[in-house]
């Protein structure tokens, strides 16, 4: 833990994580979602390294949920291709989920049961040991220092904790990669900065974190950034480089500048949900060609 | 296999953590079967009934005093003039009205035919019929009490009515509505417990998102429907016992046939009920709308499988309609093995059309199931 600091720092995590020749944990070739006539992935491609923790950023709407859902076999995508794992997400779906631990932004986990029973059922739901199911949750309580509470009814424990329970439970089979949509929503600065910490752990250890945000402070401490426009990733990079490459101090500046065209807001918190991320907003000057795709109102 | 047993687990500790519903379990189905068992019934008890007694003898005395000695009957008056009957029927103070003709007495004596004549309130038609079938069954008692007191009397008499009919009442002798009615609640509580709580249980983890953490998990449909059914099922079972019990302890009906038979028809019957909870939650997206869903079902279920009307009474259209109801076919199971003890080689009919039924249900439902979770 005393190393945090250092881990925080995102540059770091993002260029070791890059160097990785082995096979990509994420590949998607020109993805593609459509629900009717609207599309919301368009042509997605990406390749995520090893142990590399890959920010998805974008406003709601941007897709980002729509394109996690379909790395996790959730949704078929409409047409395009991708390999999670290795595996192929439209006919090697099984052994995806097999590698993979998936956590969303509502609470998952059963809260009508204690803490000690969600770790044993998510646990035997992954086929795993009852001998191996009670090493985990063991690990896994005094990780999360929930050991006390373990028969308390999940229901009653703050978001902070059940959010770092359900990241616990979404890796108990030992995923490579884990997908993490809008985890941190709704908890305060606090539970949310610990809950980066975790990431930034599980990354440690190898395993590949993808995980989408709004929240641009978060968006510093990612390895590797997309952002995410109606449906298309309009820009791809470390943060460092990113905000070199746009002239600005902060990835809320980079983002705003991005999504609207016009960079004058500051300040350094995350950015409200009513703000800079609608889409509705700002004038396009047309500087990025990739921004006049999109051709909003 | 070890999975489908952690969300069996998973399943009944959530169940038995809710004690309401531990309450819902088991008060319901006592509830159920003690309303239902004594207030819907068919039989027809204490009809007020109003005489008048032109004949004024001591056998018109006697005859009237039988309505006295019957629990179907309660005699409200006796009139000298039947003019004065209807005003009794207008004003709803007797449902029945009875004119003992002048010479009564004598007629009897003397072989002729007396004719008794019957008012009747016919807004409930089934209460008037059913007392005028009791009336006329205290008529002809009468008549063969007088017949056996006075044999020479009786040769008369005989000629009069030249055959007698008399009609016996297998099965369930008193007539009693709860002897059929009361097996039938075993079916609706099957049907409660495997429709709602299937459908219900599976939209619950929709709407919170576990049925999502679930799918992204490397556990198959098939195992998650299982881990459904399972629990609704076993509940299903320890319901239908818990309320054979409770039917015999208030009715004193017990099961005629073979208990094991029964819970094998319940098997099938389960089948279909669980095909259509599981087809109600992937067309529902909330509990209210499976809960709509599934009423709707259940009223058609339970409307057009004779349980209340007979079949036999509806236009036959909806009679064809009723084909496709598996409660339909599960009430003459049970009926039959619960009143009479038939054997399963004279209800194969019904069994087969309830298993296609539950096939094509089960399958239809576990098809849609995979397409929505993928």
């Amino acid at each position: 833990m005393q190393t945090e600091h250092a881990a925080l720092r995102s540059d770091e995590a993002g260029s070791a994580s890059l160097s990785s020749a082995a096979q990509p944990a994420v590949h998607a070739e020109q993805l593609t979602k459509r629900f009717g006539a609207f599309t919301a992935v368009d042509e997605l491609s990406l390749t995520v390294a090893p142990g590399e923790i890959f920010g998805f950023l974008g406003a709601n709407g941007a897709g980002k949920t729509t394109a996690i859902r379909m790395f996790c076999g959730l949704i078929p995508p409409t047409s395009g291709e991708a390999r999670v794992a290795g595996y192929d997400i439209r006919r090697e779906a099984h052994q995806v989920k097999q590698n993979i631990g998936y956590m969303s932004q509502k609470f998952s986990l059963y809260e009508d049961l204690t803490v000690a029973q969600n770790i044993e059922f998510f646990g035997g739901i992954y086929g795993l040991s009852r001998c191996a199911i009670a090493e985990k949750s063991d690990v896994l309580l005094d990780e999360l220092q929930l050991q006390k509470r373990r028969g308390l009814l999940t229901r009653s424990l703050p978001l902070g904790w059940k959010q770092r329970l359900a990241l616990g439970v979404a890796m108990l089979h030992d995923p490579s990669i884990i997908f993490l949509d809008e985890p941190t929503g709704g908890v305060d600065p606090i539970s949310r900065r610990n809950f980066w910490r975790l990431i930034h752990d599980i990354a440690g250890r190898g395993k590949t974190v993808f995980v989408t945000t709004h929240y641009m402070d978060e968006a510093e401490y990612c390895g590797r950034l997309s952002i995410m426009y109606e449906g298309r990733i309009i820009e791809m990079g470390q943060p460092g480089e990113l905000k070199d490459k746009y002239g600005k101090k902060t990835m809320q500046d980079v983002f705003i500048q991005l999504v609207t065209g016009n960079g004058s807001v500051t300040g350094n918190g995350s950015v409200t949900e009513s703000g800079a991320v609608t889409d509705s907003g700002g004038k396009r000057d047309g500087r990025d060609t990739r921004l006049t795709t999109g051709d909003a109102s | 296999m070890q999975r489908i047993f952690y969300l069996v687990q998973k399943e009944f500790r959530q169940i038995f953590r809710d004690r309401a519903m531990i309450g819902i379990l088991f008060v319901m189905p006592l509830i159920q079967i003690t309303l239902l068992g004594y207030a819907i019934t068919t039989d027809v008890k204490n009809v007020d009934i109003v005489f008048a007694d032109l004949d004024r003898t001591p056998m018109s005395r006697a005859f009237l005093q039988r309505f006295g000695h019957t629990p179907y009957f309660h005699p409200v008056g006796v009139e000298d003039d039947e003019r004065a009957l209807p005003s009794w029927l207008d004003h709803g103070r007797a449902r029945l009205a009875v004119v003992v003709p002048t010479h009564f007495q004598r007629d009897i004596v003397l072989g002729r035919r007396p004719q008794l004549q019957v008012l009747v309130d016919g807004i409930d038609g089934n209460t008037a019929g059913v007392s005028l079938g009791y009336l006329t069954r205290i008529a002809q008692q009468y008549q063969s009490d007088i017949i056996a007191h006075d044999p020479s009397l009786g040769l008369r008499l005989r000629d009069i009515r030249l055959t007698e009919t008399e009609t016996r009442f297998l099965f369930n002798p008193m007539m009693e509505s709860k002897a059929y009615v009361v097996p039938g609640i075993v079916a609706l509580i099957l049907l409660i417990i495997t429709v709602f709580l299937t459908s219900m249980g599976i939209v619950r983890e929709k709407e919170i998102g576990t049925l999502e953490q679930l799918t992204v998990t490397p556990i198959r449909a098939s195992q998650l429907i299982l881990g459904k059914v399972i629990p609704f099922s076993i509940l299903g079972f320890v319901e239908i016992t818990v309320a054979m019990g409770f039917i015999y302890l208030i009715f004193g009906i017990a099961v005629e046939g073979s208990v094991l038979l029964l819970f094998a028809e319940s098997a099938v019957f389960v089948l279909t009920t669980l095909g259509v909870g599981i087809f109600i939650s992937t067309i529902s997206e909330t509990q209210q709308q499976a809960l709509f869903v599934g009423w709707f079902f259940m009223i058609f279920a339970i409307l057009l499988s004779g349980f209340f009307i007979p079949i036999a009474n509806m236009p036959d259209a909806v009679q064809y309609l009723t084909y496709l109801n598996p409660l339909r076919y599960f009430l003459v199971i049970l009926r039959e093995i619960y009143l009479k003890g038939t054997p399963l080689s004279l209800l194969l009919p019904e069994t087969l059309a309830m298993m296609a039924f539950g096939i094509g249900v089960f399958g239809l439902a576990v098809l849609r199931y995979r397409n929505v979770l993928r």
